[in-house]
């Protein structure tokens, strides 16, 4: 089987948004074209080649090229010559009487009729069309965000899924906000639309008040945005029940990626009556949604009766005086780096 | 269980079935046997007696510092540490198989005095937790002259705890109980833990110092 090896031609394809808006501000190391806040669906170029057109299924529509939206598409995998779809189910490619070719989950969805000759579809692959598309390679979808990177189909969608050109997703904790975008037009959006809390410099000193903190939702949180070192933070402080009773959690995420976020380090402090807890360590990188960073118990952690021992008074009041400090520290590319599984 | 001889007279064959002598001037002594058969004398005079800090088994030992130490070190084989500052590694290589208050009790000797320092490994509403803390062999008032520290580490990650030693008055349980002490989940354990090897073995580093306030 013959390779093809792909020709780029310059084509402008505009995509349709249909998973909410995806913005950019102007990027500050990204080589591609900035795009200006608030158009949906900025139109791109495109690399295209008549095989890859070939692949294009007529039912779903998918698009191999940045930005944005996770179009369902088809592609393949060669170790069991599978039609690999965007969402990671096993597909194949089927050829109706008249060889017209339909990734599998089309093929459901028509009722086995092909939309191109309306023949009833049977149950034959097209296997030379999956053999064709398993040699060829694409760019990866954030190209114009920077990415130089070229890949089989198979390996694409995972690279993709780690691809460090990627765009965040909007740190804020509490309902899921599907915004994504550079980290400038992040903290914009943080403040403008979520109305965090900003703050400069690299040490602070807050006092969380409940008054009646046996009321403790769950998951009832603060988010306050640290700038400092040319770069932005997001401290979370946050009431919930954890199994063993309503615990108060603090800890730091780096608005960035995994590997910067370790050249930093912060320390959080609580205490009272002659006590005192002191928690050190590395921020998590906003890669790692809030829910995770919680989860794992990677921040400073107390239970309620511990918080409303070191509020002092009557202890009836919730009165935490949780002071930190942000540094520049690089860990050791081991320390810092583990992120052990607790699937199990 | 614990017979009380108001007069000293003894029969030789009872005499040597103490370990101790008996004196034998007129003040009143009593005579505490726990269910290891362990005898020993208390000079009511000083001070009331503590009970044995050795948490778990049913010890219901009594005596003055001196004595519980000896009883310590020879019935319970505890360890004794001397200095002020420490450092222990807690490893379990299948962690989740850790009991209910399992638990770890070590001594140290600094400032003319001794400390318990205990590591356990406990359920708080079914949450698998881990404490750690100081309690002083001795009384209240002098207890809140020291402040200990305690410190986890690993993964990039540190823990610290400065708190108050409780005296040994409050048993083990009622401080564990209070949570008056360095505690962590196990997941944040298992972070501690965690190396690029993936095992999950609890492997905890916990170091620590003691000095006196006033």
């Amino acid at each position: 089987m013959e390779t093809e090896s792909m020709d780029c031609e310059s084509s402008t394809r505009s995509i349709s948004n249909d998973n909410g808006t995806y913005h950019f501000s102007s990027t500050k190391n990204h080589a591609a074209a900035a795009v200006v806040t608030n158009i949906v669906g900025p139109t791109t170029t495109a690399a295209a080649t008549s095989v890859y057109e070939l692949l294009e299924c007529p039912v779903c529509t998918f698009s191999m090229y940045p930005p944005i939206h996770q179009v369902k598409f088809c592609s393949f995998d060669s170790s069991s010559l599978a039609v690999v779809p965007a969402d990671d189910t096993t597909q194949f490619y089927y050829l109706c009487h008249n060889g017209h070719t339909l990734c599998s989950t089309c093929k459901v969805r028509v009722h086995n009729r092909c939309p191109t000759c309306r023949q009833e579809l049977g149950d034959i692959r097209c296997l030379a069309l999956e053999k064709v598309a398993e040699s060829l390679e694409l760019p990866c979808k954030y190209y114009n965000l920077g990415c130089p990177e070229i890949f089989p189909y198979y390996s694409k969608l995972k690279h993709e899924s780690l691809c460090n050109f990627r765009p965040y997703s909007c740190p804020y904790a509490g309902s899921e906000c599907g915004v994504v975008g550079d980290i400038p037009f992040l903290v914009s959006h943080l403040r403008d639309d979520h109305k965090v809390d900003m703050h400069a410099g690299s040490t602070f000193n807050h006092r969380y008040v409940k008054s009646n903190p046996r009321e403790v939702e769950n998951a009832t949180w603060m988010l306050t945005v640290f700038q400092c070192f040319g770069q932005y933070f997001c401290l979370h402080f946050e009431a919930f029940q954890l199994g063993m009773g309503p615990v108060y959690m603090a800890f730091l995420r780096f608005m960035g990626d995994e590997e910067e976020a370790r050249s930093y380090s912060y320390s959080l402090e609580v205490g009272g009556s002659g006590r005192k807890l002191t928690w050190e360590g590395a921020p998590r990188s906003i890669r790692d949604s809030h829910r995770k960073v919680r989860d794992s118990n990677d921040g400073l952690i107390i239970q309620r009766n511990m918080a409303l021992f070191f509020s002092g008074g009557d202890r009836k009041e919730l009165k935490l005086r949780v002071t930190g400090k942000i540094w520049k520290e690089q860990h050791s590319p081991d320390s810092g780096l583990c992120i052990p599984d607790l699937s199990s | 269980m614990e017979p009380r001889i108001n007069h000293l007279q003894i029969e030789s064959q009872v005499h040597e079935l103490l370990d101790y002598p008996v004196c034998t001037n007129q003040i009143t002594s009593t005579i505490y046997q726990c269910s290891n058969d362990y005898t020993g004398e208390v000079n009511n005079d000083k001070e009331k007696p503590y009970n044995c800090p050795y948490s778990g088994s049913k010890c219901t030992v009594t005596g003055d510092i001196r004595w519980l130490l000896q009883h310590l070190r020879n019935d319970h084989h505890v360890e004794m540490h001397d200095g002020r500052s420490f450092s222990h590694r807690y490893v379990h290589h299948n962690p989740k198989h850790l009991h209910h208050a399992t638990w770890m009790l070590t001594l140290l000797d600094c400032y003319g005095r001794q400390f318990c320092l205990y590591f356990e490994a406990f359920h708080l509403k079914k949450t698998p937790m881990y404490i750690a803390y100081m309690q002083f062999m001795g009384d209240e008032e002098e207890a809140t002259s020291f402040s200990y520290i305690l410190e986890i580490s690993g993964n990039g990650r540190k823990m610290t705890w400065q708190g108050v030693p409780r005296s040994i008055r409050d048993s083990h349980k009622t401080v564990r109980d209070s949570q008056d002490g360095l505690i962590i989940t196990r997941k944040l354990a298992m972070f501690f833990s965690a190396d690029n090897t993936n095992s999950k073995e609890l492997k905890l580093k916990i170091s620590g110092r003691i000095w006196r306030e006033h």
